[in-house]
């Protein structure tokens, strides 16, 4: 759906398609020949930390960056040479930027002012964009006369009231409280559901990634390390970086030991531990790092029969707990000084081993991975 | 006041404040005094009077100085302010701000004498350079382009209140967001309409307080004018001269506070208005703000 400003676009392709872009700032490679496509009507989540290079390839993709390589196909059609008024995207930013100046009525209704729709048509849309976030008791104020989160769901209206197919949001949440963040993610999450259109939303809260995304591309270094649908990224990593940036995983460093059949054993801190080949290639004495997710990983004191000898356990000594509300984290220490860390869901505190106690840490044969780059 | 301060440090921090307005406005208020006495300035006896105000329009000399200081005035407003306005756009967007500060803010530093005589010297060989051209092509065109003149004078205070209209400027647009352009080019606005809706209703308490400091400093300005206007006066050339010549006649401490009133309202009320505008924005902001009691 277009509100006639638009130019027609193709809407069979995807809705993005990002070809070997890359983008310089002189000496500094913000973005290094990144490839993606983002169906038409997807959630797509741009996952990182700060100074990745996520909010560089959305502002590329909005026209606000021209890319230095490569190219942007929106729904089949280069973009490269548009500027962001004359792309079908528009954009929900981090924070200051309601015009102050105008009311809510009116920065709503900016966009369709200045396509130039009858005021009867622009009343009508603002009203009905006002009522899907929720702001219809608020037309005539004054954006500071708003709260944050007010204020964000005037920049979705104004987005949304705009018919484009694709919504960029850059941070949209980051100003917000936590409390507020997860009420509006859901909201979020609703309205793109409701509208239909492709969201690519740039985050680096992991939390929020996963409670709004379809697919989540993780971008570190300029580079986009994996994608995928949310649960496989949290469950299932390719990459070493994905797992350690990705919910709270124990990353271990070990050196293959045997690489033969499905499996690999891998010497771990002095211990044998047995891991899921996945068809990686792997060679005797080759360095390697497994990532076991912390929910995964059971603590257990030792006694004289459950020396661990099965590839699926270590031997640690006990470290400390921190209380975390819902969950609490168990940490140990490994022989070689790594920390490895025991999450669960418990908040009795009354069987826990002392400082130094030796302990054993388990897991069951498909919660680790072997990651190989 | 907080309840900790000391009430006669406070009396005399307001009674300081008020030595400091006095003695900037003593001298203005005592032209305004002058201007109404029958016998004039010096005179021992006081005799209230409007009769020099009466006489203002009918001196032919103060009327066309005022018309020639209007006029430049006017045509150094219109190039100055958005020229100055383009500067600190560019110089906001700039990543290297060091460099376009420096030359922007180059004539203000350089002595009004030393600044004038250069331009004159500058514009007398330029106007030689034309002329020879100009004998070489066979043509008298450009003969007169670069004679002191009136456009002499306008280049000559555009240099000069460049430098001011740019700060001025650049003080409002340090409070501006350029999120906000952003969000209005996403809104599907081009650069110029991003700019004249969004970013220019909020610059426009700069823009316009550069107007009025540009025409007041035209107004002011003696050096670089008298150096460069060639064949008429300006309101402070015909001041200045009558100063150092005949003395002030009547008229002139007339016209001199008639123009010290209509600068006093105009600012006043500006003032007057942004302050009770802003009362009254805050009085609504915290209306609303107000939880509705059941």
């Amino acid at each position: 759906m277009t509100n006639g400003t638009q130019p027609m676009t193709d809407q069979t392709a995807p809705a993005v398609e990002v070809r070997n872009l890359s983008k310089h700032y002189g000496d500094f490679v913000a973005l290094k020949n990144v490839n993606v496509t983002i169906a038409a009507g997807e959630y797509f989540v741009l996952l990182g930390p700060s100074g990745g290079g996520k909010t560089t390839l959305l502002r590329t993709i909005g026209g606000f960056h021209k890319p230095t390589k490569g190219e942007i196909l929106l729904h089949g059609k280069s973009v490269g040479h548009l500027p962001p008024d004359k792309r079908p995207t528009t954009m929900v930013f981090q924070a200051y930027a309601l015009f102050p100046h105008m009311t809510v009525t009116q920065n709503v209704g900016y966009g369709l002012k200045v396509a130039g729709l009858p005021k009867d048509q622009i009343v009508e849309k603002v009203d009905y964009a006002l009522e899907q976030v929720g702001l219809s008791q608020f037309t005539h104020r004054k954006p500071h006369e708003l709260s944050g989160g007010q204020q964000q769901r005037v920049q979705l209206a104004r987005a949304i009231v705009l018919d484009r197919d694709i919504l960029l949001l850059d941070e949209p949440l980051a100003a917000l409280d936590a409390q507020l963040r997860k009420d509006m993610c859901l909201e979020l999450k609703h309205l793109q559901e409701k509208v239909g259109i492709t969201f690519i939303h740039v985050t680096h809260n992991q939390e929020e990634a996963m409670t709004v995304a379809d697919r989540i591309a993780l971008i570190a270094n300029g580079d986009l390390v994996e994608f995928g649908k949310a649960r496989d990224i949290y469950r299932a990593p390719e990459k070493s970086f994905t797992a350690s940036f990705v919910g709270e995983n124990n990353m271990l460093k070990g050196r293959v030991a045997e690489a033969n059949g499905s499996s690999v054993t891998v010497d771990v801190a002095g211990s044998k531990l047995t891991v899921d080949k996945r068809g990686l290639n792997v060679t005797d004495g080759q360095e390697v790092n497994l990532s076991i997710r912390s929910e995964c990983v059971a603590l257990d004191r030792v006694n004289g029969t459950n020396a661990p000898a099965d590839g699926l356990s270590i031997l640690g000594t006990y470290d400390e707990s921190v209380y975390l509300g819902l969950t609490t984290s168990h940490m140990a220490r490994l022989p070689d000084g790594t920390e490895m860390v025991s999450r669960v869901i418990s908040d009795t505190d009354d069987t826990l081993p002392e400082a130094n106690a030796p302990v054993r840490l388990s897991w069951k044969p498909g919660d680790i991975r072997l990651h190989v780059e | 006041m907080n309840d900790y301060d000391n009430i006669w440090l406070h009396r005399l921090k307001w009674t300081y404040l008020l030595l400091v307005v006095l003695t900037l406005m003593t001298p203005v208020m005592y032209v305004m005094y002058v201007s109404f006495n029958q016998n004039g300035f010096g005179a021992n006896e006081y005799v209230f009077t409007w009769e020099w105000y009466g006489l203002i329009f009918s001196d032919e000399l103060l009327i066309g100085a005022l018309r020639w200081t209007l006029m430049l005035a006017v045509v150094v407003t219109v190039i100055t302010v958005p020229m100055a306005l383009l500067a600190a756009k560019y110089y906001k967007a700039a990543d290297n701000k060091l460099f376009p500060v420096f030359l922007l803010l180059a004539p203000l530093f350089v002595p009004p004498d030393i600044l004038g005589s250069a331009l004159l010297v500058f514009f007398k060989n330029l106007n030689f350079a034309l002329i020879w051209l100009g004998d070489q092509i066979g043509t008298s065109l450009f003969d007169s382009w670069f004679r002191l003149s009136f456009l002499t004078a306008t280049i000559g205070l555009i240099i000069y209140t460049i430098p001011y209209s740019f700060v001025v400027i650049l003080i409002t647009m340090g409070r501006y967001r350029k999120e906000q352009t952003e969000a209005a080019r996403a809104c599907g606005a081009n650069g110029w309409r991003a700019f004249w809706d969004i970013e220019f209703p909020q610059i426009r308490a700069g823009v316009f307080s550069a107007c009025a400091f540009t025409v007041i400093l035209v107004f002011n300005e003696y050096t670089r004018t008298s150096l460069l206007k060639g064949g008429f006066d300006t309101f402070t050339t015909v001041l200045i001269s009558q100063m150092l010549n005949t003395g002030m006649s009547p008229q002139s401490y007339a016209m001199s506070a008639m123009v010290s009133f209509v600068a006093i309202a105009v600012i006043g009320s500006i003032i007057l208005f942004t302050m009770i505008r802003a009362e009254s924005l805050s009085r609504t902001a915290r209306a609303k703000a107000e939880p509705v009691m059941s």
